[in-house]
């Protein structure tokens, strides 16, 4: 302490100071020096940490991915509305963890139609936002080819949304699926914005961002994603890369694949057989 | 079904999610609140570091705008959080690959610098009112002056020290903040209308004529209502400064454009329709037009002529005034203007004006006043504009 | 160092110790356990409740459905064509939250109150995979509903958990006979409907070339019984045993009788002789747009003027049919006749 004479002003300034500050600083250093002592954040061990507490199921084990072969898709929609159905996503037209685009070059035009079953005229045709059916358009017009192309969140290898995660609530896991942690997503959207493939968006709800998992909840109990187990075309494929017999390991050593957009770096994991450099 | 949301009307194709916009008008106000704070700073440390006597009038006072501008910067973003409460994730896990992750620490750092900086600075005036007051603002003061009532000429130069350097550390931390406003937009390759290297340099530059641009209207506003004159050559440096930031602004923003448009990728024609079209008014008109190419004209002429006393206060405060819309427009067309261009390059969306609620226009309009207010209060219990007893270092 | 700055120097540091303090106490503990998120939530999010649950789970109540499917079209793995239970009944083990599958009568949980989600309108739920439409692939069945069955519910014909098992007069049609044994049975029929069974110019009976085998075996039978009174026909069907009947039906529906193309105009023509009503199920040029129908190629403006008032009079009878030709009159009936009787064989 400075020796200069206390004035009462001073004495009184120093008092309030002390209340004040003086406790905070006492508790803030013994509350930093108590957590301190507190088992802190695990970090990953060296060796290598161990899979997630998920019954028989090892993420070790699976590498996952995902095959579209869009000639056998035939539009039905059925996956679409499966998905709403066993993920509980928005019951409407702007909010779809996976959809269907179709793609009809008309003759004599340059760039394709585009339509998806979110479309209003689609949504007329199905009458309601709820179901979801593609309308019969494009009856007059001469086409020259059309075809259905299945979309949904690619759970890219260098996912944009991970990477703009300010929290650390999306992230990749060891078994090739990107997911979302609802109870720890602050809702800011910079992943909606992030994503080119516009798989995310927010639920209103839940105030939180969504999109597809691949229903981690079923492949890791060994059943297929919801839009899998329901095409009844073959049309979507999954499975285990890790496995080389799985319809994945299969699809991929058949076919010459696509991802969409490859520019951006993402590495996609979901493959497209029969698409066209329109579809992006 | 939930009201919530509004869903924006599109032509072309767009992925179907795209219909609801990630980001409305308050994500608008947030990087106009940045760039007033770093632009208010700017003037400030202008005089503190730079020695720039002629803005001296309004040094003290560009300090307060910034702290009362900062202090609201993440109210937008509060606002526009799922969960706010859960905001602080992103400073106690904060993922540094993320550029928002960074704001909390930026933010936090800059506001206790802004914080440290003012109470040097008028902390003469805090002891003498502690020492004065015996009223509920006199322990107000006394509690501020952290009980050291120390004005002696070893604790003013010492003080002196503490204040060059916060503003020097300042420049950067400030500069640093809206650069990083710029490359959060301007680093995702998903959309093309933000995805550009020039981004951060283009919101700092037009961050520096807003702030500038809002302490010239404030200064001359409050010289009105206190009833003083308006130091003329004062408001001829802010006048000058602004000037010269403008047209480097204005040249980037013309780079940028020419070189997304000459460079042509795949997704331009979609880009093109939207220029011509739904731009016209937005950018051309209000931002370029009104609120950059006229002020330049204004102040070019005033400057050649040799433009004084009121002439002059009246045209650079209506400069400054046109500079305000030029940069709320800017914000407003990358940030609006960013998602009205859809990711799959073939569609375009039309904003969905929203007014009432917790991201509505009245809610972003309230953020921006908020600071105005908070400054209303700031100059009484702080008041700029006595004589200060500090003098620049040099 | 003044005492102010020491203060200021103690104040920031409280501040940010209260800050690390927080921190700690705040991170959950399973963060960066395996990267940089909540370790826990991996195993939060994988322990969601499926509610769709494959067809083995279906199986085991509904055994018998479960047959039928598996040895249907609607199971197909040669060409990973497998439509499961689930995608026309909605999931089994859950919520269905738009409605989509339910019939109106029955409950919204499957199984806890045992009612099984029945789909009410068939031409609904069949068309979304079937209605053709532009974008679908050849390989997929379509029809075009307006042209197919008037409208009718699907399940009237088709058992959706095996389409091509049929039901009525199409499950006759898919029965069978042997065309090769049937044309060996023919002499008696030549005289009047000539040797392929294109009736020609001057022979008095109808071209029987491609029509429905289901058709024409109903017809032989009911000529047989006498629920059809034709005094030739009764003759030459009394000696019929039910597989020459069989074999004769085949015979002559793998004859040929092509017909004129169809489309826009002919069924502008169709409407225009009052014979909208007919081109539903019969098609606008005869051909029938389903197998359920008989074929009105190649037939005569008198049989065809004939069969309609056999139907209006009552010795013919066919719950459509029937109420169809008493609702025409005289000159309607001939007009109708004389549109399908210019619908010659090519």
């Amino acid at each position: 302490m400075d020796d200069e004479t206390s004035a009462d002003e001073v004495q009184a300034g120093r008092r309030a100071f002390l209340t004040c500050f003086g406790s905070a600083l006492a508790g803030g250093a013994v509350a930093a020096t108590a957590t301190a002592l507190l088992p802190g954040p695990a970090r990953a061990a060296a060796g290598g940490a161990p899979s997630p507490a998920i019954p028989d199921y090892d993420w070790k084990q699976h590498q996952w991915a995902f095959g579209v072969d869009a000639r056998k898709c035939i539009g039905c929609l059925r996956c679409v509305e499966a998905c709403k159905a066993e993920n509980e996503v928005a019951l409407d037209a702007h909010h779809f963890r996976t959809w269907v685009e179709r793609y009809v070059y008309v003759e004599g035009e340059d760039a394709p139609r585009i339509d998806s079953q979110a479309d209003p005229v689609n949504i007329a045709a199905s009458g309601s936002e709820q179901h979801y059916r593609f309308a019969n358009r494009y009856q007059d017009q001469k086409v020259e080819r059309a075809f259905f192309v299945p979309k949904l969140c690619n759970h890219c290898t260098h996912p944009a949304c991970v990477q703009v995660c300010p929290t650390g609530a999306t992230f990749k896991t060891d078994d090739g699926v990107v997911l979302i942690d609802h109870t720890y997503c602050i809702g800011c959207q910079y992943c909606v914005q992030a994503c080119p493939y516009g798989a995310r968006f927010f639920n209103v709800e839940k105030k939180v961002t969504e999109k597809c998992t691949w229903c981690y909840h079923r492949i890791t109990k060994g059943l297929l994603p919801a839009c899998v187990e329901v095409c009844p075309t073959g049309a979507r494929i999954f499975g285990d890369r890790r496995d080389k017999q799985s319809p994945i390991s299969r699809f991929l050593a058949e076919n010459r694949v696509d991802v969409l957009k490859p520019e951006t770096g993402n590495a996609p994991n979901v493959f497209y057989v029969g698409i066209d450099k329109d579809v992006r | 079904m939930h009201p919530e949301f509004s869903a924006a009307p599109y032509i072309g194709y767009v992925y179907p999610n795209e219909t609801v916009f990630p980001w409305g008008v308050l994500i608008v106000a947030y990087p106009y609140l940045t760039g007033l704070v770093a632009g208010a700073f700017t003037v400030s440390s202008l005089y503190q570091v730079f020695g720039l006597q002629r803005l001296r009038p309004v040094a003290h006072f560009a300090l307060l705008t910034s702290l009362c501008c900062m202090i609201f910067v993440p109210t937008p973003l509060l606002l526009h959080l799922g969960h706010p409460e859960r905001a602080f994730n992103a400073v106690f896990t904060p993922h540094w690959s993320s550029a928002m992750a960074m704001f909390g620490y930026f933010a936090g750092f800059y506001v206790l610098l802004l914080m440290v900086e003012t109470w040097f600075v008028f902390r003469p005036y805090i002891v003498q009112q502690a020492q004065q007051r015996k009223d509920l603002l006199g322990r107000y003061y006394r509690l501020l002056s952290l009980g050291s009532y120390d004005l002696s000429e070893d604790a003013l130069r010492v003080d002196r020290k503490w204040i060059l350097a916060l503003a020097i550390i300042g420049i950067p931390a400030a500069h640093g903040l809206h650069g990083y406003v710029g490359f959060l937009f301007g680093s995702l390759k998903s959309r093309e209308w933000w995805s550009s290297d020039l981004m951060p340099v283009i919101f700092l530059f037009s961050a520096i004529i807003s702030g500038v641009s809002l302490l010239t209207v404030l200064y001359v506003l409050s010289c009105k209502l206190r009833r003083i004159a308006v130091d003329v050559d004062c408001v001829k440096g802010l006048g000058y400064t602004v000037w010269g930031f403008l047209m480097f602004t204005l040249l980037l923003e013309g780079v940028e454009f020419g070189s997304l448009v000459y460079k042509g990728k795949e997704g331009i024609d979609m880009i093109m329709v939207f220029v011509t079209t739904r731009l016209v008014i937005p950018f051309f008109v209000l931002q370029i037009g009104v609120g950059a190419v006229t002020p330049i004209l204004i102040l070019s002429y005033m400057f050649w002529r040799g433009t004084a006393g009121r002439a002059l206060v009246a045209g650079v405060t209506t400069s400054a005034a046109l500079i305000l819309l030029n940069v709320i427009m800017m914000r407003f067309n990358v940030v609006i203007g960013g998602q009205e261009i859809s990711k799959t390059g073939v569609g375009l969306l039309s904003y969905p004006w929203v007014f009432l609620g917790r991201e509505g226009v009245f809610a972003a309009a309230s953020v921006l006043a908020a600071p105005m207010l908070l400054l209303l209060v700031m100059i009484r219990l702080l008041p700029p504009w006595h004589d200060p007893v500090n003098t620049p270092a040099h | 160092m003044p005492r102010h700055i020491r203060r200021l120097l103690l104040v920031l540091i409280g501040l940010g110790l209260v800050a690390v303090a927080v921190r700690n106490l705040v991170v959950d503990r399973s963060f960066y356990e395996y990267g940089h998120y909540r370790g826990n939530a991996v195993a939060e999010i994988a322990r969601d409740k499926p509610k769709f649950q494959g067809t083995a789970y279906c199986q085991s109540c509904h055994a018998a459905e479960y047959d039928t499917w598996a040895h249907g079209l609607h199971y197909s793995p040669d060409t990973a064509r497998i439509v499961k239970c689930e995608v026309c009944h909605g999931p089994g083990g859950g919520r269905d939250p738009g409605q989509n599958y339910l019939h109106a009568a029955t409950g919204p949980v499957h199984p806890g109150n045992l009612k099984l989600a029945v789909p009410a309108d068939t031409t609904a739920l069949c068309t979304v995979c079937h209605e053709q439409i532009v974008g679908r692939p050849a390989e997929q069945r379509q029809i075009v509903s307006g042209e197919h069955a008037g409208g009718q519910q699907c399940s009237l014909c088709h058992d959706a958990h095996a389409p091509l098992r049929f039901k009525g007069a199409l499950a006759a049609a898919a029965a069978g006979g042997n065309p090769a044994a049937g044309q060996r049975k023919t002499a008696a029929c030549a005289p009047c409907h000539g040797p392929t069974g294109v009736s020609a110019a001057g022979l008095i009976g109808p071209t029987l070339a491609g029509q429905n085998r289901a058709y024409l075996a109903a017809a032989l039978a009911a000529y047989r019984s006498g629920a059809r009174k034709n005094p030739i026909m009764l003759g030459v069907a009394s000696v019929l045993s039910n597989s020459d009947i069989e074999d004769i039906a085949a015979f002559f529906a793998s004859q040929k009788c092509a017909a004129g193309p169809g489309g826009a105009a002919q069924l502008a023509a169709a409407r225009a002789a009052g014979a909208a009503m007919c081109a539903s199920c019969h098609g606008a040029n005869g051909v029938p747009t389903g197998a359920a129908w008989p074929s009105l190629l190649g037939q005569s403006t008198d049989y065809l003027q004939g069969a309609l008032r056999s139907y209006a009079g009552g010795d013919r009878s066919h719950v459509v049919m029937s109420a169809i030709a008493k609702s025409l009159d005289d000159a309607g009936t001939a007009k109708v006749a004389a549109y399908y009787g210019g619908a010659a064989c090519k």
